[in-house]
């Protein structure tokens, strides 16, 4: 039995059943090459559920939106797991209330290539998952050249400037990341505002810097951000570097492991604080 | 005032207005094509029935409307004392937006210099812009002008149309200001105009949606409680990527800054899907609820602008549907709506 039809077996089961209030995972979209995100709530309309290489958002986004429904299962690949091992380390969601179906991912494909981040990729599995659906997937990731090891700081400002210049500030990366959950973000906080609202390289820099700090340590390198820029901005780019520095400096790797704590949210006594001087 | 243009007499025309530093065009940038001001016509495609653009991608990513109502821009400095106005508005010609644009351009006209008070900042750059617009012969997929009645060969909005067929283009002028750019042409020979007609029923041909705007409209005017908005929503991640890069989408925030000890008064988009759109200065926010929001944007196209100026404000130029990051498809959306509500 191949993968989807294994999926929709078993989503409907766990619907017939009421071990789940709903089922989120993806459908078919109108257009080619993207997938849309579906709640199924009814036995009957499994039959809709998909899964394949169009499937660009990260469920756990989703997740967010739904958690107060009740028990949930939702469909996660390696990153859609990792970004709920942070959710469930940041306590925004509680683990008896997710089923998690797990799949193999062997990448979002966009415009006929592999998306940028999935061709680094090293968990197409999931790290945690009540059941599995199909077979484990492997594959061997493509190494990333590190760009800025081998730029000045000033060099890499270029380089950032002349990518986020194209920003138009949508927030789509926001939008769409599990992880951006704050219920006000910095950058529409307005008594007293951060950041400038005008469309110009400074601001969008603050944004996507500050964005990019946020993330330290939480961000899985999903893509979904990259995926869903209108503009085409490499976001993956900030998401590497940042994810390199959380993995060189404190060996840890975001929502790799449920029981490894974030970066950012623990201390070691041990800790060499080397940038104390 | 019809005329014909032959390829190298656009590009030379063209040349004239990139010689003078005035000209915008679609160029390729990365993986989309966006407007860019143009200094050698050679960077912009003209050959083949994509006139403008290479590729899938059938229009520019950003819409033509930046050429009147920019993402941000300063509407005065205060000395201390006074306003001043220091936006100075250049004489643009903007050449390849497609009549889906052409037709925002009319409805920005309609909302924001017919519709007292007038702004003056939109008029000014409608003003001093020409707007030479190509046909469209190939219309992608997620393109429906047709259904919001436009159409693929239409010029309204427009200073010029050309209409692309075999060895040049079918020149019609849509205002005076266009005339102008179109004097001294030889009029066209009747196959051309025939070509043009056979080519503006293929294209028509090709986009098949049709809408009961009629319906919609009466629908929507008794919608505003259905349970289709809760239905659509779950999907929507509330990004503003539909509104900034809609070609009619026209709200605007206003934000004071001082920038090396100018102080600056800016208006800058703003979308109708970020929380902070509707927050009062009480803190209230009658619209927090993300359904809220994707109904206001659905409403605003069908119906709340029909109220306000009796213009729909879609085009149906589809870039809604080709950016959604979560693979919203308002054709779609309408399709329920109709349905459900």
């Amino acid at each position: 039995m191949d993968k989807v039809a294994r999926l929709r077996e078993r989503a409907k089961e766990l619907l017939e059943k009421q071990e789940v209030v709903g089922v989120l995972g993806y459908r078919a979209s109108s257009r080619p090459g993207i997938s849309q995100v579906a709640f199924i709530t009814r036995p009957e309309e499994v039959d809709r559920l998909i899964f394949d290489s169009a499937c660009s958002q990260n469920l756990a986004n989703y997740l967010l939106k739904v958690k107060d429904k009740g028990k949930v299962a939702v469909v996660a690949r390696g990153c859609d797991s990792r970004s709920i091992v942070v959710l469930l380390q940041e306590k925004q969601i509680e683990r008896e209330k997710v089923y998690i179906l797990g799949v193999g991912c062997e990448g979002v494909v966009v415009q006929g290539e592999k998306s940028v981040a999935c061709r680094s990729c090293r968990y197409p599995n999931p790290v945690i998952y009540d059941e599995m659906v199909g077979e484990e997937v492997h594959f061997e990731p493509e190494t990333v050249e590190d760009e800025f090891d081998r730029l000045t700081p000033d060099e890499w400002w270029e380089v950032l400037s002349a990518e986020v210049a194209r920003c138009i500030r949508c927030y789509a990366c926001r939008q769409v990341c599990p992880n951006c959950y704050c219920p006000v973000c910095f950058v529409d906080a307005s008594m007293p505002a951060l950041v400038g609202k005008t469309h110009n390289v400074s601001d969008n820099i603050v944004f996507h810097i500050m964005r990019a700090l946020h993330m330290a340590g939480r961000c899985v390198e999903c893509g979904a951000c990259h995926r869903a820029c209108p503009m085409g901005i490499d976001l993956m780019r900030f998401n590497r570097q940042v994810a390199k520095i959380v993995r060189e400096r404190f060996g840890l790797v975001a929502g790799a492991k449920p029981d490894e704590m974030p970066a950012l949210t623990i201390f070691k006594p041990d800790d060499p604080q080397e940038f104390i001087r | 005032m019809k005329v014909f243009l032959k390829s190298e007499d656009l590009k030379k025309l063209l040349e004239q207005f990139a010689g003078a530093g005035k000209l915008f065009a679609p160029v390729k940038k990365g993986g989309y094509s966006g407007w860019a001001r143009v200094s050698s016509i050679d960077e912009v495609v003209l050959s083949g029935a994509q006139a403008v653009l290479q590729g899938e991608e059938v229009n520019t990513r950003k819409p033509a409307k930046v050429f009147v109502f920019p993402q941000s821009e300063v509407m005065f400095e205060f000395d201390g004392e006074r306003a001043v106005e220091v936006t100075e508005v250049p004489e643009v010609v903007v050449f390849g937006l497609r009549p889906c644009d052409g037709r925002a351009m009319a409805f920005l006209e309609r909302f924001f210099v017919e519709n007292k008070p007038e702004d003056p900042l939109v008029r000014e750059r409608r003003e001093k812009a020409t707007l030479i617009g190509v046909a469209c012969n190939s219309p992608a997929e997620s393109c429906f002008c047709t259904a919001v009645g436009g159409g693929p060969h239409e010029g309204k909005g427009l200073d010029v149309l050309l209409r692309e067929v075999n060895g040049g283009f079918v020149g019609e002028a849509v205002t005076e200001k266009g005339e102008k750019v179109l004097a001294g042409f030889p009029a066209p020979s009747k196959e051309a105009e025939v070509e043009a007609e056979k080519r503006r029923q293929e294209a028509e041909g090709k986009m098949a949606l049709r809408i009961d705007l009629k319906r919609l409209k009466e629908v929507l005017d008794k919608g505003f409680n259905s349970p289709v908005w809760e239905r659509l929503t779950l999907e929507c991640v509330n990004c503003g990527a539909c509104t900034f890069l809609c070609p009619t989408c026209h709200c605007f925030d206003i934000t004071d800054e001082t920038v090396r000890g100018k102080k600056k008064r800016s208006r800058v988009w703003d979308s109708c899907q970020f929380t902070l759109y509707s927050q009062h200065a009480s803190g209230h926010n009658p619209r927090l609820n993300p359904a809220g929001r994707y109904r206001n944007r659905v409403m605003d196209k069908f119906k709340y602008t029909v109220d306000m100026v009796g213009e729909l404000s879609c085009v149906g130029c589809g870039r809604c549907v080709r950016v959604c990051p979560a693979g919203i498809d308002i054709r779609v959306a309408v399709a329920e709506i109709l349905e459900g509500v």
